[in-house]
């Protein structure tokens, strides 16, 4: 699916996304980028706190397409530059990080083409 | 000259190090290791180094005043300063920035503040295992301006080290990059790589310390220097 839909049916906030979106086949959820080196996918959306530039160095290193900051993280300006450099989209959301993963896993199982009732799953 | 330098060690206030390990221990063992130059490190908090400043001037070794903040993304990074007031000025910012958790000495262990003699002066109530919200990426050019030393601990360690938290350590301009063991097996760009024995019990103490080897005194300039330099040697 395109990283869009995070916005367009999840409302994520983007904070930087390149022109045509990026795709996203999977999902992945942790803090420690030394795990994310080992475990996460190519074109995964990568669902994390940590919002600096070592994030997008690491998900350009694996063809991370998405990073999702949650818990309301922003991403600093030298951050936005390294990812505007690779590709990459960057959103971020109030969501905790097992909230933006089951919304996210929701989304992918039907391909984006989901009405997610926001309002009633806002307290998972 | 060469001088033994250990530059990462905690006291009793730390809740993960023994509750034997006052700045008086410290520095007695730290003598009887011939270290020259010695720092007291413990996380986040600054409040045992007045009491380590007294021990260390009453046994002439070289004092360096530090703590090792975690920093939000969870790496910890050893701080030095040459005088105490600036150590403990930037200590009680990094204090500041703790949540608002108590600590449970049942569950974390005593964070105590002691003073040269070993006497209860008090303990600290913020569970000092914490992290600030200062990022690594903050934190290190704010030291840097301070004049203090900042030093990435234990780099290649799998947990609370930059390459495990980070991915790799940054290419930012360190004083130096500690490793606990030498060769370090990840890029340390153009840093001095020096061991710590990061002692959170007496035995521990002067067990990973390194030297500095030149035209030198013991003191905090030549530290510095040494450490610019890369004028270090591992035994």
């Amino acid at each position: 699916m395109n990283s869009k839909l995070l916005t367009d049916t999840l409302k994520y906030s983007q904070i930087q996304l390149p022109e045509s979106g990026t795709e996203i086949t999977s999902g992945y959820t942790s803090d420690l980028l030394s795990d994310v080196m080992g475990n996460a996918l190519e074109n995964c959306a990568l669902i994390t706190i940590q919002g600096h530039k070592n994030t997008v160095a690491v998900a350009s290193l694996i063809g991370i397409g998405a990073i999702i900051l949650c818990n309301g993280r922003t991403a600093p300006e030298e951050m936005i530059e390294a990812a505007k450099e690779h590709d990459i989209a960057i959103y971020t959301t109030e969501d905790t990080q097992f909230t933006a993963s089951w919304k996210l896993a929701k989304l992918l199982e039907h391909n984006g083409e989901l009405e997610l009732d926001l309002e009633m799953k806002q307290n998972i | 000259m060469k001088y033994k330098v250990d530059l990462h060690n905690h006291s009793c206030l730390s809740p993960c190090a023994s509750l034997e390990m006052s700045p008086s221990v410290l520095v007695k063992r730290a003598i009887r290791k011939k270290i020259d130059i010695l720092a007291l490190t413990d996380h986040n908090t600054t409040k045992n180094l007045p009491a380590f400043a007294a021990c260390c001037a009453n046994n002439g070794i070289t004092p360096v005043f530090g703590l090792e903040v975690n920093t939000f993304e969870e790496v910890h990074v050893v701080c030095l300063f040459e005088k105490l007031e600036n150590a403990v000025s930037f200590g009680n910012y990094i204090e500041s920035t703790l949540p608002a958790i108590s600590n449970d000495p049942e569950v974390f262990g005593d964070q105590i503040i002691v003073d040269e003699y070993e006497n209860i002066l008090g303990s600290v109530d913020s569970l000092l295992f914490s992290s600030s919200s200062i990022s690594f990426f903050e934190l290190i050019p704010r030291v840097l301006d301070l004049g203090g030393l900042v030093i990435p601990a234990h780099i290649d360690r799998s947990r609370n080290g930059a390459v495990s938290q980070l991915g790799f350590l940054p290419d930012l301009a360190y004083s130096a990059v500690e490793a606990r063991y030498v060769p370090c097996s990840y890029e340390t760009y153009n840093n001095a790589v020096i061991t710590g024995s990061d002692a959170h019990i007496r035995s521990s103490i002067g067990s990973r310390s390194f030297y500095i080897t030149g035209e030198y005194k013991s003191d905090f300039s030549s530290l510095s220097h040494a450490l610019r330099e890369k004028n270090i040697l591992y035994r």
